[in-house]
């Protein structure tokens, strides 16, 4: 799936922690069930006879099943979808890629970066990783690097700040 | 900075307060308001009472409480805006500007003056009446004004903003008259006739709305035989009226003029804004044609500037227009306003070129003739074209589009591609830059010229950045080999390492770029200004005007002053401001059998 524009040769992509997919699939698993209860709501009372017309049957069971459908979906692609994310560290600015379908590279030169995020969550923390975020003067700029081990974050928070420092550029 | 140290305290250093109408000024809504309704109330009072034959108090006791209620609650209004006002103090010193405010909750503002990213003078219409204005001070949060002073006295305003900008421009105040920091000089270069702003209202999307609300209502109207015709009419006409009122209000009387402290831009009919941008803080341009401006060849330039944000406002939609309405030589104009340096031998025809034209003429390289069917109608047009200080992107067939960004002002960009993409081989490129109404992209360019520009562009914008001008645009450049340099990059060499920033001596930097000292700070002074006397005027002059800067010897199509190297220092020395007006730059067309450029792309079949 190696396209030359979003995967230049002679670019190496550091991957993110594998630890990352547990954490993504476990929210996967969450949010598929929440919504899978939600979907068989109409389902549910039709068949106790709450409501006795409303929902066609053939409704009432397509919904879930959609709903079904689409996280076992989401579920398949995750696996790829953590091994997209990468990032490559060059002399003077930051890439980070994305996606499967929809692929995205991001490239952010260090002198742009106004200030560097490290954002851990619940979840993350039980894993030992976290996400780093970099702003630039644009809100555009929507570089995040998720799923990162706790030290090699704090070490990328500490090598962005300082060649930011060093090629710091104003707007 | 070195202007505080060496120049004991001045008189603009004092703390002072806005002037004491202001108040007024702003809480006029609020006592017109108030006197409205109270008066109301007893005048309905005294009619209830009349009629009914009984008044609770004898007339003149209700009208002395009446009175004096109302008086009260002014009273107080007034005396809450007068402590407001009384604790609400300024400060410009040669670094910062500082605002104390708030009675209880104290608040303490200070801002750097060289992070200025563009000064408003703003007149309300009832300010104006008093021969007042409001001073804004934008820095780079892309929101909330960082300081706003209101009121002043307009002359104290143009004072003020004279001095916040000499200071921010790091010119060395005159040592024998601290206080009097003239206003720098400015040239008219665009002005736009109010005919003109009432065709462009005629011309928009509003007159587009209206016709077709029209024809629905009177349709509608016949086939359902129903008389509501005339009733659903107001709204729209509200609508429409306010639309065309907004667009003539901020479009009266557009001026726009370049000084050495940047572009000026001038209008209003009611509320009048005076604006002023320093050079290179645009970040973004975009010239837009809608289709029935077609008709007249005009068109609108946006841009984004840190400071002004991306407001849905109209207030704030006219503020990062720098041009309302104007013809394509207007454009060219304010264009060679923002980008001195077009970076090409030929402007007028690339920017000709951007602004209308389609396929792969001068250097823009297209959508590829197998992506066509994702873009029917705009994959001719659909492109990009790089120049030495610039990448111009197109766009659109029917709102025609042109946004400019130069080098040095990519923040970040990204390349993105969809399965659909990725099969016919293209890819769209995204560049973001400061909040504004300009979002520049590229839409379905060939994968491998995508790929190209977004490499190509990371290493053209931090080059772009080693070479851009300081922040403190005036202060004295060092450079005791750039006189000497010739050939296309002079202008760039001259303006090279200065001010914070560009002392990086990142790898491949050219040799003059690493030995700027780590520091950032200019070691000296600039060859020309070197014999001058450091006078404000004199300064500002010679470096705008006589300095390598704009033009000597460059190929780059500018008019050049002639003998302005040589001139400079003459008309520093002289005392007259008209001596010392800023030349204006400008693209001129290419001779007939130009050279091709240099810097020019492939063309886009591929």
């Amino acid at each position: 799936m190696r396209s030359e524009p979003i995967d230049p040769s002679g670019l190496e992509w550091t991957r993110v922690s594998p630890k990352y997919l547990r954490v993504r699939l476990l929210g996967w698993l969450i949010g598929s069930l929440v919504w899978i209860l939600l979907a068989s709501v109409p389902l549910v009372l039709r068949l106790t006879g709450v409501w006795d017309s409303f929902p066609p049957v053939w409704l009432a069971w397509g919904l879930p099943a959609v709903v079904l459908v689409s996280a076992v979906w989401r579920g398949i692609l995750l696996p790829r979808q953590v091994r997209a994310i990468g990032y490559a560290e060059r002399d003077d600015d930051l890439l980070v890629r994305q996606g499967v379908f929809f692929q995205r590279t991001m490239v952010v030169p260090y002198g742009r970066m106004q200030y560097v995020d490290v954002a851990v969550g619940p979840i993350e923390r039980a894993f030992g990783i976290c996400t780093l975020k970099l702003h630039t003067a644009s809100p555009a700029t929507n570089a995040f690097i998720p799923g990162l081990p706790t030290g090699e974050g704090a070490r990328l928070r500490e090598q962005l700040s300082a060649r930011g420092e060093a090629r710091l550029a104003g707007l | 900075m070195t202007a505080g140290a060496v120049v004991p305290p001045q008189a603009a250093d004092e703390w002072r307060r806005v002037h004491v109408i202001s108040p007024l000024v702003r809480g006029w809504i609020a006592l017109v308001a108030i006197l409205y309704f109270a008066g109301r109330d007893w005048f309905e009072g005294l009619f209830d009472a009349d009629s009914r034959g009984r008044g609770p108090l004898p007339e003149g006791v209700g009208l002395l409480l009446a009175g004096g209620v109302v008086l009260g609650v002014v009273v107080v209004i007034a005396a809450v805006f007068l402590v407001s006002w009384y604790f609400t103090r300024y400060q410009v010193t040669a670094e910062h500007v500082r605002v104390h405010s708030g009675v209880v909750f104290r608040q303490q503002r200070q801002a750097r003056l060289d992070r200025v990213q563009a000064i408003d003078i703003v007149q309300p219409f009832l300010a104006r009446i008093f021969g007042l204005a409001e001073l804004k001070f934008e820095v780079a949060d892309a929101g909330e004004s960082a300081v706003r002073l209101a009121f002043l006295k307009l002359d104290d305003a143009k004072k003020l903003r004279a001095t916040i900008l000499a200071r921010a421009a790091g010119v060395e105040p005159d040592p024998e008259h601290p206080e009097e920091v003239p206003e720098a000089p400015e040239r008219e270069v665009v002005v736009s006739p109010p005919g003109r702003v009432v065709g462009a209202a005629l011309l928009s999307g509003t007159t587009v709305a209206l016709v077709v609300a029209a024809a629905v209502i009177i349709t509608l109207g016949i086939t359902l035989d129903t008389p509501f015709i005339a009733t659903s009419f107001i709204p729209l006409l509200i609508g429409v009226v306010g639309a065309y009122w907004s667009a003539l209000s901020t479009g009266y009387n557009f001026r726009a003029a370049t000084s050495p402290d940047g572009i000026r831009m001038r209008y209003g009919l009611l509320d009048t804004r005076a604006q002023t941008v320093p050079p290179g803080r645009v970040q973004a341009l975009g010239i837009v044609q809608s289709p029935l401006w077609r008709l007249k060849g005009w068109y609108r330039v946006t841009v984004n500037v840190a400071g002004y944000g991306a407001s849905a406002s109209n207030e704030g939609q006219a503020r990062a227009t720098l041009l309302p309405v104007g013809t394509r030589d207007e454009v060219l104009q304010i264009l060679a306003l923002v980008l001195p340096d077009p970076g090409t031998p030929r402007p007028v025809e690339v920017f000709g070129a951007g602004m209308t034209g389609r396929d792969g003429g001068e250097g823009f390289v297209t959508t590829p003739r197998r992506a066509r069917w994702l873009a029917p109608l705009a994959w001719r047009r659909n492109g990009f074209t790089v120049t030495g200080t610039a990448l111009l992107l197109r766009s659109g067939v029917l709102w025609r589009q042109l946004v400019v960004v130069p080098h040095e002002r990519t923040q970040s960009l990204s390349i993105d591609q969809g399965p659909v993409d990725r099969r016919v081989r293209v890819a769209n490129l995204q560049f973001q830059t400061t909040p504004g109404p300009v979002s520049p992209r590229v839409l379905l360019a060939d994968a491998d010229a995508a790929w190209d520009l977004f490499h190509g562009q990371s290493v053209r914008a931090a080059e772009a950045r080693r070479r851009s001008g300081p922040e403190q645009w005036m202060k004295p450049v060092s450079l005791p080999a750039a006189q000497t340099v010739d050939g296309p990059d002079h202008r760039i060499e001259v303006r090279a390492n200065t001010g914070p920033g560009v002392s990086d001596a990142a790898p491949g930097d050219s040799g003059r770029a690493s030995a700027v000292p780590p520091s950032g700070q200019p070691v000296g002074l600039h060859g020309a200004a070197e014999d001058l006397p450091v006078d404000d005027v004199a300064t500002r002059s010679a470096v705008v005007d006589g300095g390598p800067p704009i033009t000597a010897g460059s190929p780059s199509g500018f008019v050049v002053p002639s003998g302005a190297t040589d001139a400079a220092v003459d008309r520093a020395a002289a005392p007259e401001q008209a001596a010392v007006m800023p030349e204006v730059p400008r693209y001129e067309p290419a001779p007939a059998q130009a050279p091709r450029s240099l810097e020019e792309a492939p063309d886009g079949q591929r």
